[in-house]
């Protein structure tokens, strides 16, 4: 079970967030505009995970990670962990969003004149 | 602890979004209350998950100390973690708030 310790981090924290895809236009539904925002920075972020790895800086408690590999000795959790990290943040950044439009027109709506 | 492996990237990778930013997307991302907001968000649940990722008691990911300036805080969660996440986090929407600015002024005009 250890093993998979790293992967349920992981889903738990896209089944803590999954609910804030009800807020606005949602994050999951624009799926090719969340991949073109994620993918480009997971890209460069894994470059740097390999390197670190590579040279020392960190490394992975292989009791806690699948074994299942990316060349360069990455662990498929460092991969997932760089799409799902970014998805929370955008599904936040979604929800906050349209949570303050929300109460700005609320606003509006209570201080425009009444005729 | 000299920081050379860890920090130093770590700061840098802050410095190069605020450059993109700054110099080449200029999205307004940072004048946003709903992005300050959103990140106060993302450290309230970064603690607990980085906690868990870092602490030297069963930790999943483990740090050569002599690669960071050897702060571990709150729990044993190496500072640079906050600029790495930080960096991270913020590319993503600033990559994304510019597509949304780009569809809008196709919109507009």
């Amino acid at each position: 079970m250890d093993h998979w310790q790293y992967l349920l981090v992981l889903a738990a924290c896209l089944a803590i967030t999954a609910p804030l895809e009800f807020f606005g236009a949602g994050v999951y539904r624009q799926a090719w505009r969340t991949a073109a925002a994620v993918l480009p920075v997971a890209a460069a972020f894994v470059a740097w995970d390999a390197i670190a790895v590579a040279a020392h800086i960190w490394t992975y408690n292989p009791r806690y990670v699948t074994g299942w590999e990316l060349p360069g000795r990455l662990p498929i959790e460092e991969l997932l962990f760089f799409v799902v990290i970014p998805l929370c943040g955008l599904l936040t950044y979604n929800a906050v969003n349209a949570i303050l439009a929300r109460l700005r027109r609320v606003r509006t709506r209570a201080e425009a004149p009444r005729s | 602890m000299t920081g050379l492996g860890y920090t130093v990237p770590a700061v840098l990778a802050v410095i190069a979004v605020c450059v993109m930013e700054f110099a080449v997307l200029r999205t307004g991302l940072f004048r946003r209350a709903a992005y300050w907001f959103s990140m106060a968000i993302v450290v309230a649940f970064q603690i607990p998950v980085d906690g868990w990722l870092t602490k030297l008691s069963a930790p999943i990911v483990i740090y050569d100390d002599r690669h960071t300036i050897g702060v571990r805080f709150p729990f044993d969660i190496p500072v640079e973690d906050f600029l790495f996440w930080w960096a991270m986090v913020t590319a993503v929407l600033l990559l994304w708030e510019r597509r949304r600015l780009r569809d809008r002024g196709k919109k507009l005009s």
